[in-house]
């Protein structure tokens, strides 16, 4: 009895060991498909007639949750791609945003991008394109294939002067009012910035957080000094102090970071701000607790969301206020920032490109659609019912003058977390406008 | 069997693959941290060779603010060895004398170790939370809403409230290591102490701490080494903020790897890290002499 026992056990041991070996040695394939928040392969149906040759393409993207706006569109496009090339069998792979960050990264210095790939412009991708792995997207594609895309959109994808990814929608930062809370509070919605420092004023007095705001995530903060700095220096000069051409010691500079400061001491914003993420802030306003938020478009579709929001139908977005006198009351915060690159050493990099090509251009739509941003490729939304809110941002960002996108998207590597440190001392009252424009010098020099 | 433990051919074919193993995931990744760290590199172009310029750039601070990492965490280090193990002594001390319910505190001294970091984290987020948390609201019912704050927004309470946290979840671990090693003394020492009229402190003081100083030796090497090391509950509670004032070398380490792409630079700081952990653990051990004593 105790000997079977024994032999029981010992066999059990052996198991185990064995598992534990094999476990090891696949450990890279379990972490991959725990990754995955979902993998789907989309194969051609048998016995298709197509003459062309059998291609598969790896894609990877951010998409994870379903209901998300950008995953309905993609799902559409995708589904639309495929019974137009059958012979093309698409391997999805989706990341959850801040795991596919690193996971891109990781990629990329591996030399195992996949074929199509998801990423952000400007600072983000800089590295991927000086590193010689994404793939100009204009060498593979036809002449004609742009011909819809809006080129000014797509700046934040062009490197060295060549075109390395397609961008599928824009954002922008637009003022947040709920309307209701405004008029019970018989404060008007402000358009220049001594209206704003009236209704701070006003709802201060009624006990109400006029600005909600979660700085604990640093580029919630900076999205105030930002576009501040569009009102006092214009998106022009933004860009060129970012690209390190001209200095950040010059007063517009100054004037921007000094409208934050002047915010912070109006008590605009929570006291505990600096300890409440994005979500929390986003829920005061989605709950009617406090009557503004400065935010992207991407806000809209949860905004008119009755299961998420209490403010359905109640929120106007406006631009962020004006400077009497200034000379860039309609230049915005945003840009085309999200798009989908093709990789250097992808085999079929012309199927890639042109897969990219159309994909971005249905999303554009079909993103539209949903209320996650603004399209950058000339779309035809004729019949749709498009969401009033969504359609005062579109009505807002078509008479624009010009756009950058947030600074921390445009700088890289450790100059985002200067610029992020410094924003938060401003924040915080640690620091004044004059040395935060100084301390954004030092990255200059 | 002793022939076997002379036999040093099969020593070594033992202990072989075993050590093949340990090579290949400690010692080589950390040399090849140590080569990294000398590289300028930020994961896709080509790496240059720098020498040990990341580490003099290590402390030369803003926006990293390395040294003041360390700072923060030798203040944890201190806690932990001068605050944490001490009451979780006394704790073991009390707990073990056989009171009633010893089993229930024993348990429920050991429930946080057992739950996991994150969920501390939220636990503790939920009760600093400025607005409907649970401290400032009790603050509030007793009637001391003038010291009602923003806990983890301010720069001034973050690190106490941050640091109160990590010190509180692991007293139940150190206390149930000096528990055990309090039991395992026979007792008919105990015995003969009250014979000869020793009061409780006396026993306490003269017995029982003289006789588990090995293992109280384990919990500070522990409570060291795990200060050094801190990073879960820190990036749960406050990610290094507000504005970097509960920064230590791990959540520093980890931005500059990876959310600044820089390699080299966050190579060095690991090795600095494992560095201090070494030395302090050799530190530590000289600092306790203790001797073995058999029953």
């Amino acid at each position: 009895m105790f000997k079977k026992m024994k032999k029981l056990v010992a066999l059990m041991l052996v198991f185990v060991l064995a598992i534990s070996v094999v476990g090891c040695g696949s450990e890279e394939e379990s972490a991959k498909a725990g990754n995955k928040a979902k993998t789907e392969d989309v194969s051609n149906s048998e016995g298709s007639s197509s003459t062309d040759e059998e291609i598969t393409l790896d894609v990877w993207h951010l998409w994870t949750t379903e209901s998300d706006g950008n995953a309905v569109s993609f799902a559409k496009a995708l589904e639309m791609y495929k019974t137009e090339h059958p012979n093309v069998t698409i391997n999805i792979d989706a990341t959850e945003n801040e795991a596919y960050k690193t996971k891109i990264k990781t990629a990329i210095s591996a030399n195992e991008a996949p074929d199509v790939f998801f990423t952000w412009g400007a600072g983000f991708s800089q590295a991927f394109v000086d590193a010689g792995q994404v793939a100009k997207i204009t060498d593979y594609l036809p002449e004609d294939a742009l011909e819809n895309l809006n080129m000014s959109a797509a700046n934040n994808f062009t490197y060295n002067d060549g075109l390395y990814g397609l961008p599928f929608i824009s954002w922008v930062g637009v003022l947040y009012c709920n309307e209701e809370m405004f008029d019970a509070a018989g404060v008007k919605v402000p358009d220049t910035m001594d209206e704003l420092f009236a209704a701070i004023e006003a709802f201060n007095g009624q006990g109400v957080i006029p600005i909600t705001v979660g700085a604990k995530d640093a580029w919630n903060a900076m999205f105030f000094q930002n576009v501040a700095t569009v009102r006092t220096a214009g998106t022009e000069m933004s860009t060129q102090a970012l690209k390190k051409n001209i200095s950040y010691n010059q007063k517009e500079f100054v004037d921007g970071a000094q409208i934050l400061v002047d915010l912070v001491a109006a008590d605009a914003f929570d006291p505990s701000a600096l300890a409440l993420t994005y979500d929390e802030a986003k829920i005061a306003f989605l709950n009617a607790q406090s009557p503004m938020m400065f935010m992207g478009s991407w806000l809209a579709g949860e905004v008119q969301n009755p299961e998420l929001s209490q403010v359905v139908n109640k929120v106007v977005a406006k631009n962020f206020p004006a400077i009497e006198g200034g000379s860039y009351n309609n230049e915005f915060l945003g840009g085309a920032i999200d798009g989908l690159m093709v990789s250097e050493s992808s085999e079929h990099k012309e199927v890639a490109a042109e897969f990219v090509a159309y994909i971005t251009e249905k999303m554009s739509r079909e993103s539209f659609l949903q209320g996650a941003g603004i399209p950058v490729w000339n779309i035809d939304v004729e019949g749709e019912v498009v969401d009033p809110l969504v359609q005062q941002i579109v009505d807002l960002s078509t008479e624009s003058e010009g756009y950058i996108v947030a600074w921390d998207t445009f700088l890289s590597g450790s100059d985002v977390s200067t610029h992020l440190t410094l924003v938060q001392e401003v924040f915080a009252e640690m620091k004044t406008a004059e040395e935060f424009a100084e301390g954004m010098q030092t990255l200059n020099e | 069997m002793n022939r076997v433990l002379a036999n040093k051919k099969l020593i070594f074919i033992f202990i072989f693959p075993a050590f093949l193993f340990f090579s290949l995931v400690v010692i080589v990744p950390i040399l090849y941290t140590g080569y990294l760290s000398t590289l300028e590199w930020n994961g896709y172009s080509d790496s240059i060779f720098i020498g040990f310029r990341n580490y003099v750039e290590m402390f030369s601070d803003f926006p990293k603010g390395f040294t003041k990492g360390i700072i923060n965490s030798g203040i944890l280090a201190f806690l932990s060895i001068f605050v944490q193990v001490p009451l979780a002594l006394i704790l073991a001390l009390v707990i073990s004398k056989g009171i009633k319910g010893e089993g229930v505190f024993r348990t429920s001294y050991f429930i946080p170790v057992i739950i996991s970091t994150t969920v501390i984290g939220q636990l503790w987020l939920k009760i600093y939370q400025p607005n409907y948390g649970m401290l400032n609201y009790m603050l509030e019912a007793i009637g001391l809403s003038e010291l009602k704050r923003p806990w983890l927004a301010s720069t001034e309470t973050a690190l106490a409230c941050t640091f109160f946290v990590i010190v509180w979840q692991y007293i139940g671990y150190h206390m149930l290591l000096l528990y055990s090693a309090i039991k395992s003394i026979p007792k008919s020492l105990f015995e003969a102490a009250k014979v000869d009229g020793a009061r409780n402190a006396q026993i306490a003081r003269f017995i029982t701490i003289p006789l588990i100083k090995p293992m109280i030796k384990v919990c500070a090497t522990f409570a060291l080494i795990g200060s050094l090391k801190t990073f879960d509950l820190i990036y749960v509670l406050t990610k290094g903020g507000p504005i970097h004032a509960t920064e230590v070398p791990t959540t520093i380490m980890y931005r500059v790897l990876i959310t600044e792409n820089n390699y080299g630079l966050g190579s060095a700081m690991a090795i600095f890290i494992i560095l201090e952990c070494l030395i302090f653990t050799v530190f530590i051990q000289k600092a306790f002499k203790t001797e073995n004593y058999t029953y």
